[in-house]
């Protein structure tokens, strides 16, 4: 272990140096005027929303896109030609945007390994060592021998990081490698990549569109439409947006909120619970602000918290005026009136199996949703949340088990259901060559609407979408956050009692994740729709009302989020957060200290603590001893990030320890 | 809303979900640059391209002579290959010469005429031998060549023998003889482009009928649409049927422009019979074919998966069907076989209407045929969709 990585000192010379880097496809500009520097040793990281330009930018960076104006110097080589790229390109890894896509599906784990690497002239008495060590890291040891295309989401892109570490490269660029992968796999790709990187004193560009993640990265730039919004390390960019999250739980929700939105740009409903982000305001003014709006409104319970990067974003987007706000109209008289039965039960799954030949995928599901109740569904890739979806909604008949849907029986009256329900998929699942108005008429006609019935119904999903202006677009020309609205719309052309959403918020930017999450609340507390979502951020589990946890086909929690956290904390205790300049060798330390649960977090660790106060004490004096500084250490609240990685690695412990008991 | 509709209204639902399931495929073609490019071609200037493709005639075929008797006879003998079947490019003084000739593929015919070809004649005591090599490499023309100038030969030598009997002091009539009377039915100018662009129209037809709803499908498994339509309360029939009807529709479109727009004013290709009873059957062949294509797309993953597919079903069926080759040519379980391509049938059609003049009467068994196909393809089509989302 040297003190090779980390070494961040401004004197040294940087690795990547772009300057008003311009790239534009057709009449399209991609990216306005970007600059960047990366220093040795850093994991550099791009962050922003779909077509914020990090793509272009890091094609370029590898040498693999032209661009239209600007400088972009690698290893201080200047790429203005296609000579100058290839030079480059030996000391570089790329591993391009898509799960897998660079990957051949049909070569085994260790085929891909030698493939790559005999492309770039490694020597067979080199591959052999590295590869040994590399598979060992990831702990795909035990799958050399299987077909890529059979392996897991997490283990294609770790599969995919050996494969662009095969040769070595001073420099690694990564496109997004965490997209589309569960939160346990992904926090598991975060310590694997600091620990090689670390271990190899490699540079790294990263991008994600998970704001959540900024803190792995020891500096980052936000981009947004191609410029960037903000750059450096993740406190100083949390600082240029200074001010306090109040969090509270109001008694009369809906008029809480209205008085809240009146009079903060920021607020959010997360089931009862309310967050609102105050501009400039230590946590004591915030909190006396978000009172006096409340007047005469009891609240349960206000606190103020630390901000997250997401309010920061939103709050840099509304101070440089690019936030475009779409006012939710309220329920209109109309469908005020169609509002259903406030406590019916919407959604009854009762002991519901499925069985794919001898694979069971979902086993012995029960729950209940109300009417007017935003439940959400959660689990790692394959842990059975699309197969209970799609047995609910009928496309899939049950194994064993039964359900109600809307009031109908989903053995007998599956076409009543599919009546009476909406469905927005993961991927946009609308005709992308027709246009907005012609999606609408088209689901209009389906769902049998009559001709006047569909002219109001396209009005109001116009007005509710904030499609005004887009009629004639074709679908596919659209903003991810603008067709993801249009799909919602065409969902509930018929009025449906009941609306399932099947990831229906990835890849949409976090201003239109927060307008689309404001629609399905009206439409939950106005309307009295139940509503069945799953979703891969685990910043929008906050926002149901309640929450079940799908593990290998069972269901094995079901709760609301804070009673989840509630439940956690108990098990495990409180998180502590550390901060240290020597992050990898504190963790080391504290590892062989009996503190499993530490993982890092770029420069900070994160731990679990039984005794947090004494733990608080005894911590910094440990480190200490070891000559290692710790900056701080605080207790942190739980994120349902915390929770979900903490029931999946748990029961995925359990199972392998059942399987080698019996096996 | 569906469970406590009054009947007609339940009908009147069904019908506008298939009402605009149609419209939405045709205005996707119509948004679909390259495939609508492509439709246009195949009904337009692919025909006119077929029309002078297959050339069942002999077209310039090179000769060359080696004339060792230079005499009247033999000079009349090489007379006789004219253009524009034969194209006399030379003669040869050395037999090697020509055979060489032959072997370099620079020459198809050669014609070897030995010395005392004409005495031999003249004396009429033996018969007169002349050689001819014909490269038959490529088997029509060859085939052709060998038999145009076996009826040159013959004509010549017959007409020889009654000038010889003619000096002779006999009548040559009173030689039996008998006249053949040919009267040609159908396409009496023998007309190469009538058969040329109603086969290749034919290919075309199932080609467009084959591809187009199965892309269709493919294209909504492939983008995810085909979830949100089965969460929705069509019925898979209705999903599959509005595809077909779609392309039913621009089939139909096709086959008129390219009958009314391209065969008929630029190769007076005739519609003897009647033109709506054409169309009524061609849209059933469309609906049959289409059947298939379903069932070939319920099988792709992709759209070039479905494109190969088309592609290796085409050819078999075009083939086997008689559009190229006459079917009495195949063995007879073949032809029996043939009976489960519905091109077999549509062929009697196409051919019995446009060239015929024939009715219903006449085909009712092919129409009979087409029709228990289709349903019993599309049947199978929607079988497979279900299974695989149901």
């Amino acid at each position: 272990m040297g003190q090779t990585a980390l070494v961040t000192q401004s004197g040294q010379k940087p690795v990547v140096q772009v300057i008003d880097f311009h790239k534009r496809y057709y009449k399209h500009p991609a990216v306005q005027g970007v600059d960047l520097t990366i220093r040795p040793g850093e994991i550099y990281g791009l962050i922003g929303p779909d077509g914020a330009g990090k793509s272009s930018l890091m094609k370029a960076v590898a040498g693999v896109l032209t661009f239209d104006a600007g400088t972009v110097e690698v290893f201080g080589i200047n790429l203005d030609s296609e000579a100058a790229a290839e030079r480059i390109k030996g000391r570089i890894g790329f591993l391009p945007q898509g799960l897998g896509l660079n990957l051949y599906p049909d070569l085994s784990v260790e085929e891909n390994i030698d493939f790559f690497a005999r492309l770039r002239l490694v020597s067979e008495a080199e591959l052999a060592g590295r590869k040994q060590r590399l598979l060992a890291t990831t702990r795909l040891l035990k799958f050399r021998d299987r077909p890529m295309k059979n392996l897991s989401g997490g283990m294609k892109q770790k599969l995919g990081l050996i494969c662009t570490l095969i040769h070595e490269p001073q420099l690694i660029i990564l496109d997004e490698p965490t997209t589309g992968v569960d939160p346990v796999s992904r926090r598991d790709f975060w310590a694997i990549l600091a620990q090689l990187l670390h271990e190899q004193g490699i540079t790294a560009l990263v991008s994600t569109a998970y704001l959540d993640e900024a803190s792995r990265f020891h500096r980052l730039s936000l981009l947004y439409e191609g410029r960037v919004l903000a750059e450096g390390e993740p406190d100083t960019i949390q600082a240029l947006a200074p001010g306090s999250l109040v969090v509270l739980q109001p008694e009369r929700q809906m008029e809480a909120l209205a008085g809240l939105k009146a009079r903060f740009p920021q607020v959010e409903a997360l089931g009862s619970w309310m967050r609102v982000f105050v501009n400039e305001a230590d946590p004591p003014t915030a909190i006396q602000q978000v009172q006096q709006v409340l007047a005469g409104i009891p609240v349960r319970t206000i606190y103020a918290d630390e901000p997250e990067l997401e309010d920061v974003f939103i709050a840099l987007l509304h101070q440089q005026q690019l936030a475009r706000h779409h006012p939710i109209k309220a329920a209109s008289a109309e469908t005020a009136a169609n509002v259903r039965s406030g406590n019916g039960v919407a959604i009854e799954a009762l002991e519901l199996t499925r069985d794919f030949g001898a694979f069971r995928a979902v086993d012995d599901v029960s729950f209940r949703v109300r009417q007017g109740e935003i439940f959400g569904l959660l689990g790692a890739n394959g842990a059975g949340k699309t197969t209970v979806i799609k047995m609910l909604t009928g496309i899939l008949r049950p194994s064993q088990g039964a359900g109600h849907v809307a009031g109908a029986d989903m053995h007998r009256a599956g076409m009543a259901i599919k009546q009476r329900i909406g469905y927005v998929s993961q991927a946009f699942s609308l005709y992308q060559d027709l246009t907005v108005v012609e999606n609408i008429r088209l689901y209009a006609g389906i769902y049998g609407l009559s001709m006047a019935d569909t002219r109001k119904r396209t009005e109001w999903i116009l007005d509710m979408g904030g499609l005004d202006g887009h009629e004639n677009d074709q679908a596919g020309s659209l903003p991810m956050g603008l067709r993801q609205r249009l799909a919602l719309g065409c969902a509930l052309v018929h009025r449906p009692q009941v609306l399932f959403l099947d990831e229906p918020t990835s890849g949409v930017d976090p201003i239109g994740r927060r307008h689309f999450w404001d629609i399905l609340f009206d439409l939950s507390r106005n309307e009295g729709v139940a509503i069945l979502i799953t979703t891969h951020y685990m910043s929008e589990a906050e926002h149901c009302d309640h929450l079940a946890l799908m593990f290998a086909g069972r269901i094995v929690a079901d709760a609301s989020p804070a009673e989840m956290k509630r439940q956690v904390e108990a098990e495990v205790g409180g998180l502590l957060e550390l901060t240290t300049d020597q992050p990898t060798l504190a963790m080391e330390r504290l590892l062989e200290q009996g503190y499993k649960e530490t993982t890092l977090f770029g420069r900070r660790l994160h731990l679990f603590s039984r005794q947090p106060d004494s733990d608080r004490r005894r911590i910094p004096a440990l480190l200490s001893a070891a000559h290692i500084e710790v900056a701080s250490i605080m207790p942190r609240p739980l994120s349902m990030e915390d929770v979900f990685v903490y029931w999946v690695t748990t029961l995925e412990r359990q199972e392998s320890a059942v399987a080698t008991g019996t096996g | 809303m569906n469970e406590s509709l009054h009947p007609l209204q339940f009908v009147y639902v069904w019908l506008r979900q298939l009402q605009v399931m149609t419209i939405k495929e045709l205005r996707q073609l119509s948004r679909d640059r390259a495939l609508l490019i492509y439709i246009i071609y195949i009904f337009t200037l692919d025909i006119v391209i077929a029309a002078g493709a297959i050339n069942t005639e002999l077209n310039q075929s090179k000769l060359v002579v080696h004339d060792a008797d230079h005499s009247a006879a033999s000079r009349e003998l090489i007379y006789r290959f004219q253009p524009p079947y034969f194209s006399l490019v030379g003669t040869v003084t050395d037999a090697n010469q020509g055979l060489y000739l032959l072997d370099q593929g620079d020459a198809m015919l050669f014609l070897d005429i030995p010395e005392r070809f004409a005495a031999t004649l003249g004396q009429g005591e033996r018969a007169a031998k002349v050689q001819l090599l014909i490269d038959t490499s490529k088997a029509t023309p060859g085939f052709l060549a060998s038999s145009y100038s076996a009826r040159i030969m013959a004509d010549f030598s017959r007409e020889w023998a009654s000038q010889q009997l003619l000096r002779a002091g006999l009548e040559p009539g009173s030689v039996p003889i008998i006249q053949n009377q040919r009267r040609i039915w159908y396409n009496p100018t023998l007309d190469e482009a009538w058969y040329g662009t109603l086969a290749q129209l034919l290919t075309m037809i199932t080609v467009a009928c084959l591809l187009l709803p199965a892309a269709a499908l493919v294209r909504e498994k492939e983008r995810g649409n085909i979830e949100q339509l089965l969460v929705s309360p069509l019925t898979p029939f209705q999903v599959m049927f509005s595809k077909v009807l779609a392309m039913i529709l621009v089939t139909l479109v096709g086959t008129a422009v390219s009958l009314f727009g391209v065969m008929q004013p630029f190769f007076g290709v005739p519609i003897k019979g009647s033109a709506p009873l054409f169309f009524a059957l061609t849209a059933l062949y469309a609906f049959t074919t289409a059947g298939l294509g379903l069932v070939a797309a319920t099988f792709a993953r992709n759209s070039a998966q479905v494109g190969m597919l088309v592609l290796l079903m085409v050819i078999p069926i075009n083939i086997l069907s008689g559009d190229r080759t006459p079917l009495e040519s195949m063995p007879l379980w073949l032809q029996y076989l043939t009976n489960v391509f519905p091109l077999r049938h549509f062929i009697e059609i196409t051919f019995g209407i446009l060239l015929r003049g024939a009715g219903l009467a006449a085909l009712w068994d092919s129409v009979l045929a087409m029709t228990l196909l289709g349903c019993l393809l599309f049947a199978l089509g929607l079988w497979r969709f279900r299974r695989q989302f149901g």
